[in-house]
């Protein structure tokens, strides 16, 4: 192996020098071939121009340049409003932007990856719960550095860029879970939304839509972060706390689950359903009700039903703790700092209340300050539940958790497949994912 | 390693072997012709071998490296990880999920390649007879290859789904419950299972039926003269005539299905309560799976697929040594 | 007689069907609506069908096809061009420590595609090649080379001793032989590993996110992707890109398969 090592550093060399010539000669010929197909995307090709390596080295400097912007929005193709967006607030800073978009789960990976490289992006659109992550990794910069303003925003939705006091970014928009209804369903079962006050009485309603031959209600419970997402407004109704999995109160909200599905008020299906799958599911017409988030909010009025919302109800009655969901815009540790004067520009442009108030408008999703949210609230009275939902939600990283969570969240979705899969009772799943999750994170 | 495996090929060819075996002989008096020959032989095989070291030695020495470290989110991203032998070794073959997943491996790997191979087979005869369309429906047959897996496996996750899928639809028509294909612990491995065999079908095919047309007409011939039966003349003539292929296809097909992870990932992802979780996506459950990367731990899992490929790579060359001597 | 060919025509299709079936039920959701998609009993034909997903694929999805052409095909040749050398001497020249490399060719086979990749980005980083076409060929080739370098040994090492030491007494060297001999006589060969490498580059996701996502010219597993919102898949789209992007290379495979003969692993089968 030491032989053959050093042997390989040789041919490895020899190697790079014949690949740098053939790429070298091979790309001069793709430029060729590149210069007459700009109808595709003509502001992202005139990007990068000739060098595609000056954002990676950090040159540029001062005046213009070429600044890096990944998100989870692979959504948004060059002509979206989105990205329009992101190229005007480069052309206020005075540079360029190459926007990348990722898939969501995709994005972590990634970003870890380059920043490792030392190639990591200028401005980082991230998923709120891996925020502390990656702050923790080191790979994001605090606003004391880059002087970011965060006061205007919600202390509850800025709670999950949080960690050991200093803040990691600004919250684009925030979203939640509620409960969808579909009104004809509802109707013909005889069930009167607003007496869905507590667990009691919406599995009244559902036992009764039951007997009305349509299908209760449909959820996602799948084995990634999804499943912990949509079961934590149960679990915390139920007043458990995510520091001890096990106890009674827990154990009550996967029974409550669990019981659903075998008494078939829920599908089966809900153990494999992403929140998508579970959208589908509820637009197919056939359920009463479907949690689910602001983000469906278009669909559900494409859906071709009449629909209404429901906050999601706590055991005992009143409204059940819900997650804060929504990316948030951060800055992530360059090798010059000098970047960081024009990444604040980028921040500030797309937080900013205007542009906030259309992204978020964009994404169907809640203003995370005090302003647009009323300004939502007027013009959009539909996102009015919504609104209220997201003022009383609590970020999964908060209570001080930080990088604790993805630990006990996982160990929380496994417990949750165990159970509704009939693999294991409620209480012995919890348990066996307490003692998992407190080995975890000891 | 020269001396254990200088004469393995994988694919045993007596020609080479024989020769082989003269070789350590005309070591000690290389002359100028040799020496030339030599420098030919590595001329030839030189841009593969940096190829190798450049673009799979970095890589596996880096999943090794990994391994042996301990590596949290910041070490990974600024260096610096403490050494710490096996110990993520040790941690891995204590979780409870290892056993299982090793479990979950071995059946679903032997159950893929055992129908994989078969299916094909079969289908590589009935293939290899002469009727109208047999080109064209065989190259048909290699279509599923063409979809990205995330697409085939969606598919197949569509088809299955316990309320809405169109297998379960089919199976109410004649009057059998919902199966829950991908939602209940002792179906989801089968599920799996089913749609890699589906997936693996192609590559067997495509194979087998090449090694079929290489056998000489003259051998079926000569096997229908002495009166033997189609179903003798498999066991008999084509059978031990198409060892080799089998060998290295099933050999190949080994390796292809211990990795896989994108088709359970996508279609149960290795739940529910990790019923259906193999090594490959044990490992990537680790290392990518949670909002918490554990890349040391998911590059330990890692190395003991590698291994156990190992195991059965060494045990095929000695077969095939064997044979050829 | 003929009777029998036509009935073996007809198990054939009903094979082939039985086989294709995932095939026609990801052609039905490609036209299904995003609320009939989890209806249940599901939609056996696509009969309250919706166009969108295709309209979409047709604003959106071309430059990628060709992307993916580009890549496919120069995979195949960097394939072919790297392992067929490669197969010719391990059969017939006898490298030294050539079990040690057929060994090793099987084991980098293991390798788990995403710690290649990440293997890939940081070479590439340095340079200077990420985001670009060639470095996707190069690293969509490494999922083809070791399968072909072996494919190539077993084939080339059925080619009769006879045949090579007629062009040596000629007085062909080596690589003349190699060019003039070898590929000819292994014509089924090239075809068939082009084929394996054709087919896999074309699928690659996992490099294709890792190393082109930033790129200018992307191939159409990457098109996907436009669907995948980060709370909302848009299914018909997605399966309608696998449907268009299945057809080229569909059309391609047929014709190929022509040539696809006696071939693979001829070597192998006789002594």
């Amino acid at each position: 192996m030491n032989i053959s090592r050093r042997r390989g550093a040789v041919l490895a060399m020899s190697v790079a020098a014949v690949l740098g010539g053939l790429t070298a000669c091979s790309s001069s010929s793709n430029h060729g071939a590149r210069a007459p197909s700009t109808g595709n995307g003509s502001s992202a090709s005139s990007a990068s121009g000739g060098t595609p390596s000056a954002a990676a080295s950090g040159g540029g400097g001062g005046g213009g340049g070429t600044y890096t912007i990944w998100d989870p929005y692979p959504q948004f193709d060059n002509s979206s409003d989105w990205v329009k967006l992101l190229q005007s607030c480069g052309s206020q800073a005075g540079v360029t932007v190459k926007r990348t978009g990722f898939d969501t789960t995709d994005l972590t990976t990634k970003v870890l990856l380059a920043a490792q490289q030392g190639n990591a992006p200028d401005v980082l659109i991230v998923d709120n719960p891996v925020v502390s992550t990656l702050a923790d990794g080191g790979v994001l910069t605090d606003t004391t550095a880059t002087k970011l303003d965060t006061s205007s925003i919600q202390p509850n939705i800025l709670a999950a860029g949080q960690l050991d006091g200093k803040t990691y970014g600004v919250p684009i928009g925030a979203n939640t879970l509620a409960l969808y209804y579909n009104k004809n369903v509802l109707d013909a079962a005889g069930v009167d939304p607003t007496t869905v006050k507590d667990w009691s009485s919406l599995t009244t309603a559902l036992q009764k839509i039951k007997a009305a031959g349509k299908k209760g209600i449909t959820f996602s419970a799948i084995g990634t972060e999804e499943g912990s997402f949509q079961f934590l407004p149960w679990f915390w109704g139920s007043g458990a706390n995510l520091t001890n999995l096990s106890s009674s109160q827990a154990v009550s909200a996967l029974s409550l689950w669990t019981d659903w599905l075998k008494n078939g008020l829920a599908p089966n299906s809900v153990i494999n359903n992403t929140q998508t799958t579970s959208w589908q599911e509820f637009a197919s017409g056939d359920f009463g009700f479907g949690e689910n988030g602001t983000w469906q909010l278009a669909n559900a009025q494409k859906a071709g039903f009449p629909y209404g919302i429901i906050s999601i109800p706590a055991q005992n009655g009143g409204g059940a703790p819900v997650p804060t969901g929504g990316e948030f815009v951060t800055i992530p540790v360059q090798k010059s700092t000098d970047r960081y004067a024009t990444d604040e520009k980028l921040v500030s442009c797309l937080t900013s209340a205007d542009n906030a108030y259309t992204t978020d408008t964009t994404l169907s999703y809640v203003g995370a300050t005090k302003d647009i949210q009323s300004k939502q609230g007027s013009s959009t009275p539909a996102l009015q539940p919504w609104i209220d939902a997201v003022q009383n939600a609590k970020g999964r990283t908060s209570d001080n958790l930080g990088t604790k969570y993805p630990k006990i969240s996982e160990q929380l979705w496994k417990a949750v497949q165990s159970a509704l899969s009939g693999a294991q009772s409620p209480q012995a799943a919890l348990s066996a994912a307490q003692s998992a999750a407190a080995a975890a994170t000891k | 390693m020269n001396e254990t495996t200088g004469s393995a090929l994988p694919v045993s060819d007596r020609g080479v072997a024989g020769a082989a075996e003269n070789a350590p002989a005309t070591r000690g008096r290389l002359n100028r012709h040799a020496m030339t020959r030599q420098l030919a032989a590595w001329g030839f095989v030189l841009p593969v071998t940096v190829y190798l070291l450049l673009f799979y030695g970095w890589p596996l020495y880096r999943n090794i490296d990994l391994s042996l470290r301990h590596y949290t989110v910041r070490s990974f991203v600024q260096g610096g990880a403490k050494f710490v032998g096996l110990q993520n070794y040790r941690t891995i073959f204590h979780d409870p999920t290892f056993l299982p997943a090793l479990e979950h491996t071995a059946i679903f790997t032997a159950a893929s390649l055992f129908f994989q191979f078969s299916i094909g087979m079969v289908l590589a005869l009935f293939f290899f007879q002469h009727f109208k369309l047999a080109r064209t429906l065989r190259a048909l047959f290699l279509v599923p290859w063409l979809l990205p897996l995330i697409v085939s496996a969606s598919t197949w996750s569509w088809m299955l789904n316990s309320d809405s899928g169109v297998v379960n639809a089919a199976l109410g028509v004649v009057g059998v419950g919902p199966v829950h294909w991908l939602t209940s612990p002792t179906w989801a491995l089968t599920s799996v299972t089913i749609a890699n065999i589906w997936i693996g079908i192609p590559f067997n095919l495509v194979l087998l039926h090449s090694g079929l047309q290489s056998i000489s007409s003259d051998v079926y011939e000569a096997a229908s003269l002495d009166g033997a039966g189609s179903w003798k003349r498999f066991w008999l003539v084509t059978f031990p005539l198409l060892r080799p292929v089998s060998a290295i296809t099933l050999l190949l097909g080994l390796v292809y299905t211990l990795k896989v992870f994108d088709i359970i990932w996508i279609m149960t992802r290795g739940g529910p309560a990790d019923a259906s979780t193999t090594l490959a996506t044990y490992s990537y459950q680790l290392g990518f799976g949670t909002l918490l990367p554990q890349f040391d731990t998911g590059a330990a899992v890692g190395n003991v697929l590698i291994l156990i490929a190992l195991v059965f790579g060494l045990a095929y060359i000695r077969a095939q040594r064997k044979a050829a001597a | 007689m003929a009777r029998r060919r036509w009935l073996r025509t007809v198990v054939g299709v009903v094979l082939t069907a039985l086989m294709l079936f995932p095939l026609y039920w990801m052609i039905n959701v490609s036209f299904t609506k995003d609320n009939r998609m989890r209806k249940s009993p599901p939609d056996l034909l696509p009969v309250h069908g919706t166009l969108a997903g295709y309209r979409a694929v047709m604003h959106q999805q071309l430059p990628y096809l060709a992307t993916s052409l580009v890549v496919a095909l120069g995979t195949v040749i960097v394939t072919v061009v790297l392992a067929a050398p490669a197969g010719y001497s391990l059969a017939k020249l006898r490298p030294r420590g050539r079990g040690a490399l057929t060994f090793l060719l099987l084991i980098v086979q293991m390798i788990p595609a995403i710690i290649m990749a990440f293997g890939f980005y940081a070479i590439y980083l340095r340079l200077g090649v990420l985001n670009t076409i060639p470095g996707l060929i190069v690293a969509d080739s490494t999922i083809a080379i070791p399968f072909a370098v072996l494919i190539f040994t077993a084939f080339m090492s059925g080619i009769p001793g006879e045949l090579l030491q007629a062009a040596e007494i000629d007085g062909a060297g080596t690589l003349r032989r190699f060019l003039s001999v070898v590929l000819p006589v292994s014509r089924n060969a090239v075809v068939t590993v082009s084929l394996f490498a054709f087919l896999w580059s074309w699928s690659d996701f996992v490099f294709a996110s890792t190393l082109d996502i930033s790129g200018h010219h992307q191939p159409i597993t990457l098109g996907i992707y436009h669907y995948i919102g980060n709370n909302n898949q848009q299914w018909n789209a997605i399966m309608a890109t696998a449907v268009v992007a299945s057809i080229p290379a569909a059309v391609l495979l047929v014709l190929a398969q022509r040539y696809v003969a006696a071939g693979v692993t001829a070597g192998a089968v006789k002594d």
